[in-house]
C-alpha cells in the first residue's frame, strides 16, 4: 500500500509536491536500506566489497514510463539546485548532474543504450509500457539520487564505479575516487616503457594504490615479465583493489600488499624499474573548504597531506633513491604550482644527485601537476 | 524432348533456365546446348566441351553453377557494351518498345520487362555508367602494369578499386543478361505452349522486378564514402532559446531516424542551452551506409511555429544548421596528424583539480594548431575516452577538409560544393499556421510534420539522393562520380539569420 502511494507520487511529481516527495523518500531510505553507508564515510571499514550497480544481477523491473518518471523527477531535483553547488564550492552544475542521471540509467538498465536514449526523449515515450530489467529497484534509484542531491554523495559512490582511462574501476566509500588527472601517469609510463624494453619487463610499484586504478593501468602496458606491486595501508582499499585486479584478470601481474608506503617493499628494495604514486597532498588547512563531494565523503586518509600537504610526498622523495634500480623511473602527482616546484627541487638538488632528468609535467588543465625523473 | 524442333538460340536459354533451377539430368543436353549457342564466346564453348568430354566427371548442380559463372566471367570481361541476343533483343530495345508499366500485381510480362529495363537504366545512370566503364578500363591497365607492386599501398588501393568497379559492372551486365534471357524464355514458352514454363518465367520476372527496384536504391549509395559511419552535427541559429529548442528537435529527429534504420548513435559533444534545447551537438552514427544517407541532410533547416517560449504567442522562424562528416574506414586515406601540431586541453575545468575536486566532467578539447580546427568531446565517462573520441572527430574533420581541398584543386566538385551558410536552406518545417514539411531542393513535401520530426525522413533523403544523381547533366558525371553535395563540416559564422519575430 505504502509503495503504491509512493509510486503514484513519483509519476505525478510537480515542483509543489517536491517537498512532500522528499520526505517520503527519506523514509523509504531508512526502511529499505538501514545500512545506508552514505553518512558513515569510512568509519566502519568493510572488508567485503560492495558490488557496483553495473555488475549486479538484474532482479528488478520497471516500465519505460516509470523510468521516464524517475528521470523527470531527478531532473526536477537538479533544477531546484540550479547553480547552488557551483556557487558554494565549485561543485557540479545542472548540466553535469543531468549527464549523471543518464549514466546512472546506463548502469542500471539491463538493455541496450537505445532504451536509455528513448528515456531522454521528452515527447514520444511518456506512455510506454515496455518493461525493462533493472539492476537496482526503482525505489533504490529514488534513494540514490536523493543522496546525490541532498547529501552530495559522489556519483561514483552511488553507482559504485568510476570510468578511468579505458577501465571501469569499482569504488566505494573509504577509497579515493580516481581522478582524470591521474590518467596521465599511465601515459607517461607508457612512453617510458616504449623507449626502454628493460623497464617494460621490470617490477613497478604503485604506492597508496586506493582502488588499484593506477596499478592496473600500468600492469596492462607492461610486457610479459613485468609486474606491479601495489600497496595501501587501508584494508578497504586493499579489498577494493583486489576486486578490481581480479575483474581485469591481472592476479598474476599485480601483487597487492597492505602496509604503509615502502614498508611492504623490503624484498624488492633497489630492484624497482618504476615507482608511481598519487599520495595525499592537500594541505590540512584546505580540507575544511573542500567541495562537499570530496570533503564529506572521500577518505581523509587519501587526501590530507599534512601541514603543507608535503608530508607523504617528501617521504616518497626520501626513499625513492633506495627503492629504484639504476635507470628506474618515478612519477608523483602533486597539488600543483609551488608544491611540484618544491618536490622537483628536492629530487634535483637535495638527493645527492641520485636522479636525472627531473621534470615538472602539466596536466591537461595546465596545472603543474606531476614530477617525474629517473634514478641515475 | 527433341532439340531439333527448337530454335538454336532457344536451346541455350532452356539450358540456362535449367541450370538456374538445378534441373539438368542429362549431360548431353548441356554439351549440345553450349556448343550450339552463339552468344557464348567461342573460347568458352571450346573449354566447356573439353571439360565435359575429356573427364568423366559426374555433373552436379555445383559444377554446373561454376560453369555458368565462368561464362559470365568471360562475357563480362570481353565486352562492356549492352547484352544482346542472337535476335538482337537488348535492354535498350525493350525500352524502345515503350511497353506500359503496370502495377506489379498485373501479370503482364511486357510490363515487368519494361519496369526492369527502366530500373536497369536508372541504376546505370546512378552509377554514372560511361565514367564507370572508363574508370574500370583505366584501373585494369593499371593493375596489369608490371611495376605496380613497387608501391604496395598504391597497388592495394588500385586492385581494391578495380575489384569494386568490375563488381558493379558485372552486376549490371548480369542483370541485363538475366532480363533478356527471361524474355526469350518467355517467348519460347509461348511458342511451345508450355504453360508451366511460362508461369515460372513470369514468377522469375516478378522476382527480378522487385530485386532491381532494391538495387536502384543501393545504386544511390555508390559513393566512395557512402558505406562509412559518420558524425552528424547540429547547431542552433541565432535567436536564443527558441532556436536552441529547434536544434534539439532536429538532433532528436536524427537520433530517432537512426534508431529506425537500426543505426547505433552515441552523443559525442553537447552544449545545452541555458533554458532549453542545445546550442550545438555532435552525434556519431554507426551502421551500414550511415554517411550515404545522412549526407542528404546537410544544410539549414528552418522551423516556423508559435514559440512555446514566447509569452505573447507570436510566430517565430528559427534555424538550425546540420553538417555531416564521414568517418573514413581506410586508414591509408587519413590525413597524418602530427602530435606536435596538437594542443590537448581539459575543457571547462576550473579550480585546483586533482584530489581537491571530484567531478564526473572530463571534457577534452583538441586544437589542430596549423588549421585551427578543433574538436571537443564531453559525453564519455573518462578523460581518456573523451580524448580518443575528440581525436576521432578531429581526424574526420581534417580528412574532410583535405578531401574538399583536393576536390577544389581538381575542380571536380566546384559545382556541387556549397558552403554551409545560413542562406543555404534545404528544408522548411511549418507547424503554424498550416502544417507542412517541404524540401526546397526537391520540392518533395508532406503534410505531417510530427512523423518527420519523429525520424521519418527516409523519403526526403531518397528523393534528394535520386534527384541529385538522376539530374540529366549529371549523367556524364564529373570524374569522381561519387560525391554528391557534401560540404565542409566547419560551421561558419552564424551571423545574419537566426530567430526572427514575424509579428
Amino acid at each position: 500500500m505504502t509503495l503504491s502511494v509512493f509510486r503514484a507520487i513519483h509519476t505525478a511529481v510537480s515542483p509543489h509536491s517536491l517537498i512532500f516527495r522528499r520526505s517520503r523518500a527519506s523514509f523509504c531510505c531508512s526502511v529499505n536500506r538501514p545500512s545506508s553507508s552514505s553518512s558513515a564515510v569510512s568509519a566502519t571499514p568493510v572488508s567485503t566489497v560492495r558490488i557496483p550497480l553495473f555488475l549486479r544481477e538484474a532482479t528488478g523491473t520497471a516500465t519505460i514510463s516509470e523510468l521516464h518518471a524517475w528521470r523527470k523527477w531527478a531532473q526536477t531535483l537538479v533544477s531546484s539546485v540550479g547553480s547552488k553547488f557551483e556557487d558554494a564550492d565549485n561543485g557540479p552544475g545542472p548540466e553535469l548532474l543531468c549527464r549523471e542521471i543518464r549514466w546512472m540509467l546506463e548502469d542500471v538498465v539491463e538493455a541496450n543504450l537505445d532504451v536509455v536514449n528513448r528515456l531522454s526523449d521528452e515527447t514520444a515515450f511518456g506512455k510506454d509500457g515496455d518493461v525493462v530489467r533493472l539492476r537496482a529497484g526503482l525505489d533504490e534509484l529514488y534513494c540514490l539520487w536523493e543522496e546525490r542531491i541532498e547529501k552530495r554523495r559522489p556519483f561514483q559512490y552511488l553507482v559504485g564505479c568510476d570510468h578511468w582511462r579505458d577501465l571501469v574501476v569499482c569504488v566505494q566509500e573509504g577509497v579515493l575516487i580516481p581522478r582524470p588527472e591521474t590518467e596521465m601517469i599511465v601515459d607517461m609510463v607508457e612512453e617510458v616503457v616504449s623507449r626502454d624494453k628493460r623497464l617494460a619487463e621490470g617490477i613497478w610499484a604503485d604506492l597508496g594504490t586506493g582502488s588499484g586504478a593506477l596499478g592496473i593501468g600500468i600492469a596492462r602496458i607492461l610486457r610479459n615479465g613485468g609486474k606491479v606491486v601495489a600497496t595501501d595501508i587501508s584494508e578497504v582499499a586493499i579489498s577494493v583493489a583486489s576486486f578490481n585486479v581480479n575483474r581485469y584478470g591481472l592476479q598474476d601481474k599485480i601483487e597487492l600488499r597492505q602496509g604503509s608506503w615502502f614498508e611492504p617493499l623490503e624484498d624488492v628494495k633497489g630492484k624497482l624499474s618504476g615507482l608511481v604514486s598519487n599520495p595525499p597532498y592537500i594541505p590540512s588547512m584546505n580540507i575544511a573548504g573542500l567541495q562537499a563531494e570530496v570533503g564529506q565523503h572521500e577518505p581523509r586518509l587519501a587526501l590530507d597531506g599534512g601541514k603543507d600537504g608535503l608530508d607523504y610526498l617528501l617521504h616518497l622523495c626520501e626513499n625513492s633513491a633506495l627503492a629504484l634500480e639504476s635507470g628506474g623511473f618515478f612519477a608523483f602527482e602533486t597539488n600543483g604550482g609551488s608544491q611540484s616546484k618544491f618536490i622537483a627541487d628536492v629530487m634535483t638538488n637535495r638527493s645527492n644527485f641520485s636522479f636525472r632528468d627531473v621534470k615538472i609535467v602539466a596536466d591537461l588543465s595546465g596545472i603543474q601537476r606531476f614530477v617525474t625523473g629517473f634514478r641515475q | 524432348m527433341c532439340f531439333a524442333l527448337l530454335k538454336r538460340s532457344s536451346i541455350r536459354h532452356f539450358t540456362y533456365f535449367n541450370l538456374r533451377n538445378h534441373r539438368i539430368s542429362s549431360l548431353s543436353v548441356i554439351i549440345s546446348s553450349v556448343c550450339q549457342s552463339q552468344t557464348v564466346e567461342a573460347s568458352f564453348a571450346r573449354s566447356a566441351r573439353h571439360y565435359f568430354t575429356s573427364s568423366s566427371a559426374v555433373v552436379t548442380p555445383k559444377t554446373l553453377i561454376s560453369v555458368s559463372s565462368l561464362a559470365h566471367h568471360f562475357s563480362s570481361l570481353s565486352s562492356l557494351e549492352s547484352r544482346k541476343t542472337s535476335e538482337g533483343l537488348s535492354v535498350d530495345k525493350i525500352l524502345d518498345q515503350r511497353w506500359p508499366i503496370l502495377d506489379e500485381s498485373q501479370s503482364d510480362w511486357r510490363s515487368h520487362a519494361a519496369a526492369i529495363a527502366l530500373s536497369i537504366q536508372v541504376i546505370k545512370k546512378r552509377l554514372k555508367w560511361p565514367n564507370l566503364v572508363l574508370r574500370a578500363e583505366h584501373l585494369s591497365s593499371e593493375v596489369t602494369r608490371s611495376d605496380i607492386w613497387e608501391n604496395p599501398d598504391y597497388a592495394g588501393k588500385v586492385s581494391r578499386d578495380h575489384g569494386i568497379c568490375m563488381g558493379k559492372i558485372k552486376e549490371v551486365n548480369g542483370l541485363e543478361q538475366e532480363l533478356i534471357e527471361h524474355v526469350e524464355l518467355l517467348k519460347l514458352a509461348r511458342d511451345e505452349g508450355d504453360s508451366e514454363l511460362e508461369l515460372e518465367t513470369m514468377k522469375a520476372l516478378l522476382r527480378m522486378r522487385r530485386n532491381v527496384k532494391e538495387k536502384e536504391i543501393e545504386a544511390l549509395l555508390s559513393g566512395e564514402q557512402d558505406p562509412c559511419p559518420c558524425f552528424i552535427e547540429v547547431q542552433a541559429g541565432a535567436g536564443g532559446t527558441e532556436s536552441m529548442d529547434w536544434a534539439a528537435m532536429v538532433m532528436n529527429m536524427y537520433k530517432m531516424w537512426a534508431q529506425r534504420r537500426g543505426f547505433h548513435t552515441t552523443v559525442v559533444d553537447e552544449m545545452p542551452g541555458e533554458i532549453a534545447g542545445i546550442k550545438r551537438a555532435t552525434i556519431k552514427v554507426d551502421g551500414d551506409y550511415a554517411f550515404g544517407y545522412a549526407k542528404a541532410e546537410v544544410g539549414v533547416h528552418r522551423l516556423v511555429r508559435i514559440s512555446p517560449f514566447d509569452s505573447s504567442k507570436r510566430r517565430h522562424t528559427s534555424f538550425a544548421a546540420v553538417a555531416v562528416i564521414p568517418i573514413l574506414g581506410d586508414v591509408s586515406t587519413h590525413v597524418v596528424i602530427k602530435e606536435s601540431d596538437l594542443r590537448i586541453e581539459r575543457f571547462r575545468s576550473g579550480g585546483a583539480g586533482g584530489q581537491s575536486v571530484n567531478t564526473t566532467d572530463s571534457a577534452v578539447r583538441i586544437v589542430h594548431i596549423p588549421t585551427g580546427v578543433t574538436a571537443t568531446c564531453q559525453n564519455e565517462r573518462s578523460q581518456h575516452q573523451n580524448k580518443a573520441m575528440a581525436m576521432q572527430v578531429l581526424q574526420s574533420r581534417l580528412d574532410q577538409l583535405e578531401m574538399a581541398r583536393q576536390a577544389q584543386l581538381n575542380s571536380q566538385l566546384t559545382q556541387s560544393l556549397t558552403d554551409i551558410s545560413w542562406g543555404n536552406q534545404i528544408r522548411t518545417y511549418v507547424l503554424h499556421p498550416y502544417r507542412m514539411v517541404k524540401d526546397l531542393r526537391t520540392n518533395y513535401e508532406v503534410s505531417d510534420p510530427d512523423s518527420v520530426l519523429e525520424g521519418d525522413i527516409d523519403a526526403f533523403i531518397l528523393s534528394f539522393l535520386s534527384a541529385s544523381l538522376d539530374k540529366k547533366d549529371n549523367y556524364l558525371g564529373n570524374g569522381t562520380g561519387s560525391r554528391p553535395n557534401f560540404v565542409p563540416p566547419l560551421f561558419l559564422s552564424c551571423t545574419g539569420l537566426g530567430s526572427m519575430n514575424q509579428v
